[in-house]
């Protein structure tokens, strides 16, 4: 099946999550690498998936799990060499998969080339590539994001004494953008990337690339010149491609990264995200409604995209003190679970292993307004360790049977990148995908089935949003209008039964089909249309005139 | 907390007549669902103060319970100034974004019409009604003209209960000395000398209470005795007493002072007196049994007692004692024995100077005003009646006496005339058996 | 002639002792039925008695300031009155229906209509028992009101209204048993309009300043001295 040519794909995708080296490792070092990948590509293609995306594979001394960048036009060889990315890039194209791969733009390894020459004197001719301070006051009063482990954005280095800039790990200094040098170098990067037939690029810590005094040194406009620049040329060269944004701001600092539909096309919804979790726990549709309501209009040609649970940790930045802490302690009761104001733990612990909470959150990131992320694993209900550092604990093989090592590699279990998931409930022997593939109700054929319905329109993909204000708080529900199509969704997010009455006035006359049955229910008429919701359950109503 | 881990016992409703709750308002409260904490408002055209009560209420919800259910009830008896919807346009939803104000979850505040009119009860109904039907574990009736009210006062109440485990919580004031002598003078001795349980102020225009002792209150009071409304919540203290209900008080701040008339004491002694007087019949059982009393868990400070100049007119006080006297003698006969009544109309002859209404003499005053009660010597309406003249000579003398006391000297006085209650009880225990 | 005296007599008696026979009977009915009249009228006394005594009547009375009336005027207690009354009605009637059964033509007339007061005499007794009773409490009602709203002269306006209402109880009472009603009915008016016109005049004359503070503290909202020694009592 080959790739769809439109140049929205992005609108209509749903991506899959997944990191190389997690997935499937087919020369048994224990660790997962490109051949391996591209093995599974039937049983993604399977679960309905149209496009990866792939954690950094770069070299990388991998001191911040590949984000910290060694050589940016080659692969790691523990998953492979470039030319096994060739062939995993080709093979998923023909099943109609769609590749989105990591840049890092905001900064490198300390043990980059560049870095190396950089540092070794002040009058080096790649010195200027980062940002040097004899002092450690500039730019004050930036935000550290590490906070749990780094105390200031500077380092001091103690070949070329003097401080260098980082927005993140001291060993990942900032590249200057103000050198055109770099920014040249980096679109050759890219264009590397793309020459290949990479489809998309992810652009980590796009705020941070420039710094000015006086500033947050975050979202300035040097900094969205730059991104613009790179969006023309990308069009230029290789329309169809797409850019995808981390940018964890609020909606209405987002806001200027779509720029008038030039800048990026798509960007993730970060503070969604945790409301999602807090509308749950809350059993209150406000904080969810409340932050959709404020996300401002974005151009017609770009794309929110919504996650439940990636590889990082469930970020509390976007929201206020008081909903942290009422996060915390709904869901990350133990404080080895807390990491850099965020909680590190994977979808399934965190809703305690509730299979109709799971099912509730999948069917709203499925239903609002956005391209859905699956986080891998999260398919099958895969459990954490937190017991491993940083937030590896969510990064643990994929368990694809109840065998050796879960079927991940046929590697000894001591050689494995990290150790397999074993307790009794979440382990592999309980949760793998051969289990479910046998189990006719399992959460991976759940799986399947709403992302086929989610396919069946392009609706939720490029429709427009009403929310409606039903009495009953504990009921979101909403329309998804797009031409003549018109979906309404309700969502109980409360765990006992509901009754909700629903003002569908406008759209009296309507028979409402259920889309996951296709059965009929009633028409709208003038009174307020009654519906009873079982505990986290929800609908999908094709709304039909006949 | 959200869990289903909380429910009064007989969560069934024990209302005999259900249909006194409206569709409508039914409709309302299934969209609100279960609550932790719910804070009830009886208004009846309130529209001058209730505007800020209620964004107090909002505020000391958000600032003291962020994370709980909440809901505000109202209830109203037919206002037409427009006080139901400003009492119901302090919700928080999603459907009107309220900038600056930072909630973590919906607030529903509805709003309900009740039957009867002020005094009927039927607001208490109302809201008992409703803390049951949503399962409210703490609940709370705020007075819609509390000039005063700080969004503490919401913790202050909710929080025993809540938190604490209590059942009842009685507010206690910061109040001038001579601010109400009727709590002062009768009602919190005779309470404390007969139920044998020392609450402040057991007329409780504003006051916390659990859901459990709700439900009990819902389902055991006659709620169609007609008239016997008045005073209500005093039942809802002697209920809570009688019931073995844990109470405590909790100081709030400075009392409201609403401008009065006389005829407000007459209604006053109704709706206070009246109903003690009638509850002692029902609760023969309990006060005859208890001796001396016991105080009650207080947080936050005691009350207080202001002591600036106030501006009185006591010889209009002793006057009408003496008028009341003289011209309700054929009624007095009824009611007093003849030694009291001689006794009474002895001081009533006396000058400004040598007047003297002993706190002894009132005592028995009052308890034989109870025992006729009791046998309804005449209507029992006049008897209370009959009791706001020589209520107005006991205030002269509290006046007097305290006239230049300070807060410790005048509650020695209270406590002085709270033994003097106790110590008379045998008094009317013999005048109740006597003519049995 | 002696023959013709003694058949004269003995046709005179035997006209007589036909006579007598003739009512003879009538009359042992008319004994039995008094007889029988007392000892139900006793019963009926007895019962209505316990009856009275169950339901207080005599606290009633006592509301009703009946009792008062009785006191004085050195009579029993209101529930033996009424018993005692009830007696003498019931055997009265069960004597006049003897006395009705010996056909005396005139008398049967007037015994009917006897029976016929009857009703209406209880109805009567009826409301002026009750009728006493509510003068009591209304005057009572006007005193403490009176007092409590601090008007001069409390005890004439609880008289006042006492007074009139008896006077109107009174005058119903008369009509109902057919007496003089028309007379009461006027008496009363008059009695009430001189009353009333007497206040309006005493008012307007006397108590013109009065009047004029009175409307200009409602209007005027002056209320200074009033309040001052109203403090809150709750």
């Amino acid at each position: 099946m080959p790739l769809n040519t439109d140049v929205l794909w992005y609108k209509d995708a749903i991506i899959y999550q997944v990191h190389v080296r997690t997935f499937h490792d087919s020369n048994g070092d224990g660790i997962g690498d490109f051949p391996g990948l591209e093995q599974r590509l039937d049983y993604l293609q399977e679960l309905g998936v149209s496009a990866i995306w792939l954690m950094p594979f770069f070299p990388s001394p991998l001191r911040d799990d590949g984000y910290d960048i060694s050589d940016y036009q080659t692969v790691h060889p523990s998953y492979g060499t470039l030319e096994d990315f060739r062939k995993l890039l080709e093979s998923a194209h023909e099943r109609g998969i769609r590749v989105i791969i990591e840049m890092v733009l905001n900064h490198t390894s300390d043990q980059h080339p560049w870095f190396q020459e950089a540092r070794s004197s002040q009058d080096n001719r790649r010195r200027d590539w980062y940002v040097w301070s004899d002092t450690d006051t500039r730019y004050k009063g930036t935000r550290i994001i590490f906070l749990d482990t780094e105390k200031s954005n500077w380092a001091w280095d103690p070949v070329s004494k003097s401080f260098y800039w980082h927005r993140f790990f001291s060993h990942q200094p900032d590249l200057n953008w103000d050198n055109p040098a770099v920014r040249d170098q980096m679109w050759n990067v890219m264009k590397f990337w793309l020459d290949m037939g990479v489809d998309a690029f992810r652009l980590d810590a796009v705020p941070y690339l420039m710094e000015r005094e006086g500033t947050n040194c975050e979202n300035l406009p040097e900094t969205h010149e730059i991104l613009k620049a790179l969006r023309r040329k990308v069009d230029e060269q290789f329309s169809g491609r797409m850019l995808l944004a981390e940018a964890n701001q609020w909606p209405a600092d987002l806001r200027p990264y779509f720029g008038d539909g030039d800048e990026f096309h798509m960007a993730f919804h970060f503070p969604l995200m945790p409301r999602m979790f807090m509308g749950l726990k809350l059993e209150d549709r406000k904080p969810i409604t409340e932050i959709l309501q404020q996300t401002p209009e974005i151009p017609p040609s770009c794309q929110w995209s919504l996650f439940l649970r990636n590889h990082d940790e469930l970020t509390l930045e976007m929201v206020t003190d008081m909903e942290r802490d009422y996060m915390y302690d709904m869901y990350a009761a133990s404080k080895s679970m807390r990491l850099n104001l965020g909680i590190r733990r994977r979808l399934a612990p965190l809703l305690n292993n509730d299979r109709r909470r799971i099912e509730l959150m999948n069917g709203m990131l499925m239903s609002l307004p956005g391209t859905p992320i699956i986080y891998y694993g999260d398919e099958i209900g895969m459990g954490d360790n937190i017991l491993l550092g940083d937030r590896n604990g969510v990064r643990t093989p994929m368990q694809w049977n109840g065998g050796w090592n879960a079927g991940f590699s046929i590697a000894e279990p001591q050689r494995l990148y990290a150790p397999l998931i074993q307790d009794p409930v979440y382990g592999y022997p309980a949760v793998n995908v051969a289990a479910q593939k046998e189990s006719e109700h399992s959460l991976l054929h759940w799986m399947q089935r709403i992302i086929t319905v989610r396919r069946s329109t392009a609706v939720f993909g490029r429709g427009s949003i009403e929310f409606l204000h039903p009495a009953n708080h504990r009921i979101l529900a909403y329309l998804r209008r797009q031409g003549k199509d018109t979906v309404l969704v309700v969502n109980n997010l409360s765990g006992t039964a509901q009754a909700v009455e629903l003002d569908l006035r406008r759209y009296k006359g309507n028979i409402l089909i259920e889309m996951f049955g296709n059965n009929i229910f009633p028409r709208v008429g003038d009174l307020p249309y009654l519906l009873t919701l079982g505990p986290y359950q929800f609908y999908w109503f094709r709304l039909r005139r006949v | 907390m959200e869990a289903m881990s909380y429910g009064p016992s007989g969560a069934e409703l024990k209302l005999e007549d259900e249909s006194f709750l409206s569709d409508d308002f039914l409709r309302q409260l299934i969209n609100v669902g279960e609550v932790d904490i719910l804070v009830g408002l009886p208004t009846h055209n309130n529209a001058k103060t209730v505007g800020s009560v209620v964004t107090t209420i909002r505020s000391g919800i958000l600032r003291g319970f962020p994370r709980e259910r909440a809901v505000i009830i109202n209830a109203d008896g037919g206002s037409r100034d427009g006080t139901p919807e400003l009492v119901t346009g302090v919700s928080i939803d999603d459907m009107r974004p309220a900038s600056n104000l930072y909630a973590l979850r919906t607030l529903h505040s509805i709003s309900t019409k009740y039957d009867g009119g002020a005094g009927s009860g039927g607001a208490l109904r109302t809201i008992l009604a409703a803390a049951e039907l949503l399962r409210a574990k703490a609940c709370l009736v705020m007075s819609p003209e509390a000039a005063h009210l700080q969004p503490e006062w919401i913790s202050n109440l909710l929080r025993p209960i809540y938190r604490d485990g209590f059942d009842l919580v009685a507010p206690t004031y910061r109040r001038h000395k001579f601010d109400g002598l009727l709590t002062t003078n009768l009602l919190y001795p005779m309470l404390r000398a007969l139920y044998g349980v020392r609450i402040r102020e057991a007329y409780l225009p504003e006051f916390g209470f659990s859901g459990r002792l709700g439900s009990q209150f819902l389902g055991q009071n006659g709620w169609h005795d007609g008239n016997d409304q008045a005073g209500v919540e005093l039942r809802l203290t002697l209920a809570a007493i009688t019931g073995g209900y844990r109470i405590c008080q909790s100081f709030l701040g400075e009392k409201e002072h609403i401008e009065r008339r006389s005829s407000d004491l007459v209604r006053a002694l109704r709706q206070t007196v009246g109903a003690l007087f009638s509850a002692l019949e029902t609760d023969f059982p309990l006060w005859s049994t208890v001796t001396g009393s016991k105080p009650v868990p207080t947080t936050g400070s005691e009350q207080e007692l202001l002591l600036d100049p106030i501006r009185v007119n006591r010889k209009r006080l002793r006057e009408r004692f003496s008028t009341g006297v003289a011209e309700l003698q054929s009624v007095f006969q009824s009611i007093l024995s003849t030694s009291t009544l001689a006794e009474l109309q002895r001081i009533a002859r006396l000058g400004e100077e040598e007047f003297h209404y002993p706190a002894e003499l009132w005592v028995r005053t009052v308890y034989e005003f109870a025992a006729s009660y009791r046998k309804s010597v005449i209507s029992r309406d006049h008897i209370i009646q009959a009791l706001a003249p020589l209520f107005r000579g006991r205030v002269f003398t509290f006046l007097v006496e305290n006239r230049n006391a300070s807060a410790t000297e005048v509650e020695n006085n209270i406590e002085g005339l709270c033994l003097e209650f106790e110590r008379l009880k045998p008094y009317l225990l013999q005048m109740w058996k006597s003519r049995e | 002639m002696r023959e013709m005296i003694v058949s004269e007599l003995s046709q005179a008696m035997h006209e007589m002792a036909r006579g007598f026979a003739h009512y003879l009977p009538r009359l042992i009915v008319m004994l039995i039925l008094a007889f029988a009249g007392w000892a139900i009228a006793y019963v009926v006394k007895v019962i209505l008695r316990s009856i009275l005594q169950l339901i207080k009547f005599d606290k009633l009375s006592e509301n009703a300031g009946a009792s008062q009336l009785l006191n004085k005027a050195a009579l029993p207690t209101a529930t033996e009155m009424l018993s005692r009354f009830v007696f003498w009605v019931t055997w009265l009637g069960f004597i006049l229906l003897g006395v009705s059964v010996l056909g005396i033509l005139g008398l049967q007339e007037q015994i009917a209509s006897f029976f016929l007061f009857l009703p209406r005499l209880f109805v009567a007794m009826f409301i002026l028992f009750f009728g006493l009773l509510a003068a009591s409490f209304f005057s009572r009602a006007a005193l403490l009101a009176a007092v409590n709203a601090n008007v001069p002269s409390p005890r004439l306006l609880s008289l006042a209204i006492r007074s009139l209402i008896i006077v109107f109880v009174l005058s119903i009472v008369f009509e109902e048993l057919g007496l003089a009603e028309q007379t009461m009915l006027v008496a009363f008016g008059i009695a009430f309009g001189a009353l009333m016109l007497g206040l309006a005049i005493a008012f307007g004359i006397g108590g013109r300043d009065l009047a004029q503070r009175f409307l200009e503290e409602k209007f005027v909202r002056n209320k200074k001295e009033e309040n001052e020694d109203e403090l809150s009592p709750l």
